[in-house]
């Protein structure tokens, strides 16, 4: 078992550059997700880290070892795409063990191995099913099991829930994240555009944005403390409110102490307090009742839309004005985008 | 489309009215269909019919229920004029060409189907072109070619030469069925560690079974009822001849044995047939698809 370890890597289609420059250490065993909005490079990363697409620059190293050169079956990783890919002329027990089969695997160790994984994934009533006759969450799991047969060193999950149902996502999130318990210490890369898989299955994420790392750390650290604009808004649901300071005022000239030369206030929705004499002034728009929370967006007197978290119950119409204290922790972004000290920012 | 369905659901009912009921229309529909249907196949009964007359009783004008029927004809035909060495070599021909042309075809659509290389879209260019130069202007330079080769005068050389009839609509029925095939099954299948000749073989090839069976029957009945090019690679050598060349054979100099060339013609049409009614199903959702795709 072994990391991934990425060093200034770097691709280009023709003229393109894709991928500018990443640096990325992901330790062996562990859960590492790439998030970023669609068409950031995630996938085409994940894809040079499989061998996939060819290394324009940098160093890929896999358990030590430097495989930019390496054919993909050599590298020890194994990979789950987003359609499946399984092969729809073969019953899924021929799905799982064809590459060991082809390689001259003898046949018994083969159909142990289909087995196993056929049992940790819960597959053994459908081994000689063909692909067609499976929903899309029991084509994730053959897709799954097909890469554990081949005992990786490295899994690489290529955004494996897209294709399924809300409900089915969750579920198999959920499975996801046991398989990665049963499985020990196998290093995962996981590819995703969706920050609540992120933050739920990762031990460590990596934010990107247009071929570049904008940051990386364990979830929670990327939830408190995000170095820029970009991951602050990406990473949490609702997004970080933004509210644009000029000289520590906002743009009503509402003055926000302890601001300093910060360009840019962040704020999330459960930071905000009603409160009747509080700096924050606007009128709800939409209420959406989630059940253990109500979300009131509601539009400031400069004409934004923000966002407010109210504990379940709380009775809030369309129409009504409300004041808030920014109470929870605030953000604070230069001119840059930038985060400022965090000294800058009252303890939460 | 759906703009197209809805105006018509909701014009279709005036319209009905105006005309006649939908029974009427689907028996006179059924009553025309039919009539083309006894056109369509009125020669092919005619043969079977003649083939069971005397040569006498052909031009007797009796109907197409033979009065005496006999299996003469089919006894001569088998034996005397050779046909049924005709049989061997046009099976044969037929067989090998069909071998040669489904892994030629298919390996040449694949990779013009998927893989990008310098020169693809000339290659592409020049084989369609091809496709407008008639048969008769390349006869002689393939006999050329086979004389050249040492093969003019065999089985063998006719099987080849048979191969190339349709390669190019082949091909491009392969190249276009493998370009809308998602890379992703190719890219499992290297990360299975799987290489691109086995990919080929057990995953690509068995996947474009629709396409196969069309090539199958298409090249079956093209190198089964080829005439031009085995007439002429025969000429010189009756031995190496196919059935449709050798059921022109009974148009002797000064007499024809039309009994015995209606035979042979049944004898001829039968294996088409039977592997027609095998595989039609799998041909026209072949053809279906090869359009779709
Ligand atoms: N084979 C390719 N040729 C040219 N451009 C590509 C190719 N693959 C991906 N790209 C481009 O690279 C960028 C990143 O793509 P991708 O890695 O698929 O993004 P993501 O997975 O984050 O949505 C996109 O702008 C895409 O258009
Ligand atoms: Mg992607």
């Amino acid at each position: 078992m072994s990391g991934v370890t990425l060093r200034n890597v770097t691709k280009t289609f023709g003229a393109v550059k894709v991928i500018k420059g990443v640096d990325i250490e992901i330790g062996e065993g562990e859960f590492c997700v790439f998030v970023g909005p669609s068409g950031c490079g995630k996938s085409t990363l994940l894809r040079m880290i499989a061998g996939l697409e060819e290394t324009t620059g940098g160093d890929i190293e896999i358990g030590g070892r430097r495989v930019n050169d390496l054919d993909p079956k050599d590298r020890g990783a194994a990979m789950v795409f987003q359609t499946y890919a399984l092969y729809p002329h073969m019953d899924v027990a021929r799905n799982m063990g064809f590459g060991l089969r082809m390689n001259g695997w003898p046949k018994d160790e083969v159909d142990r191995r289909v087995q196993e994984a056929a049992r940790i994934l819960q597959l053994e009533p459908y081994l000689d099913r063909k692909p067609k006759a499976l929903s899309g969450g029991q084509r994730q799991r053959v897709a799954i099991g097909r890469a554990i047969v081949r005992d990786p060193e490295v899994f690489l999950f290529d955004e494996p829930l897209s294709n399924l149902d809300a409900e089915l996502r969750v579920a198999t999130r959920l499975e996801i994240a046991k398989l990665h318990g049963t499985l020990g210490n196998s290093t995962m890369v996981y590819v995703t555009h969706d920050q609540v898989e992120a933050m739920t299955l990762a031990d460590k994420i990596v934010v990107l944005r247009d071929g570049r790392v904008e940051q990386v750390g364990p979830p929670m650290e990327l939830y408190r403390n995000p170095a820029n604009l970009f991951v602050a808004g990406f990473i949490g649901s609702p997004k970080m409110n933004f509210v644009e300071l000029s000289s520590g005022a906002m743009p009503d000239g509402t003055p926000v102490a302890q601001t300093g030369t910060a360009r840019t206030l962040g704020f999330r929705a459960d930071a905000l307090r009603r409160s009747a004499d509080g700096p924050l002034a606007g009128t709800v728009s939409v209420v959406e009742q989630l059940g253990d929370a109500v979300f009131a967006h509601f539009r400031t007197p400069w004409g934004q839309e923000l966002v407010a978290r109210f504990d379940p119950g709380t009775e809030i119409r369309a129409g009504e004005e409300l004041r808030f204290d920014i109470a929870g922790p605030r953000h604070l972004f230069d001119a840059d985008g930038q985060a400022m000290d965090a000294a800058l920012r009252p303890a939460a | 489309m759906a703009d197209a369905t809805m105006g018509r659901t909701a014009r279709a009912p005036a319209r009905r009215e105006a005309m006649v009921s939908p029974r009427a229309r689907r028996t006179i529909t059924s009553v025309v269909l039919a009539v083309l249907c006894a056109v369509w196949v009125y020669p092919i009964v005619w043969m079977i019919s003649a083939s069971f007359k005397t040569n006498n009783e052909i031009f007797g004008d009796t109907g197409l229920i033979p009065d005496a029927p006999t299996v003469e004809n089919y006894a001569r035909a088998w034996s005397e004029a050779n046909i049924g060495r005709y049989f061997f070599n046009t099976m044969f021909v037929t067989v090998g060409s069909v071998v040669v042309t489904v892994i030629a075809t298919a390996l040449m659509g694949y990779v013009l189907g998927r893989r990008r290389f310098p020169g693809r879209g000339l290659l592409m260019g020049l084989m369609v072109f091809t496709l407008f130069i008639p048969q008769g202007y390349t006869i002689i330079p393939v006999f050329e070619l086979l004389t050249t080769a040492g093969l003019g005068q065999s089985l063998w050389g006719l099987m080849l030469a048979t191969c190339g009839h349709s390669v190019v609509i082949f091909t491009l029925l392969f190249a276009g069925y493998f370009a809308q095939m998602p890379k992703e099954l190719e890219e499992a299948s290297r990360m299975d560690g799987v290489g691109p000749v086995k990919t080929f073989w057990y995953v690509m090839l068995p996947l474009s079974k629709p396409i196969v069976v069309t090539v199958v029957v298409l090249q079956t009945l093209q190198a089964w009822n080829d005439f031009l090019l085995p007439l002429v690679i025969t000429l010189a050598n009756p031995d190496l001849r196919t059935l449709s060349v050798g059921v022109y054979s009974f148009r002797g100099e000064h007499f024809i044995d039309w009994g015995g060339m209606n035979a042979a013609s049944a004898i001829t049409i039968i294996p088409i047939v039977i592997l027609f009614l095998f595989l039609q199903r799998y041909f026209i959702d072949g053809l279906a698809g090869a359009v779709k795709g």
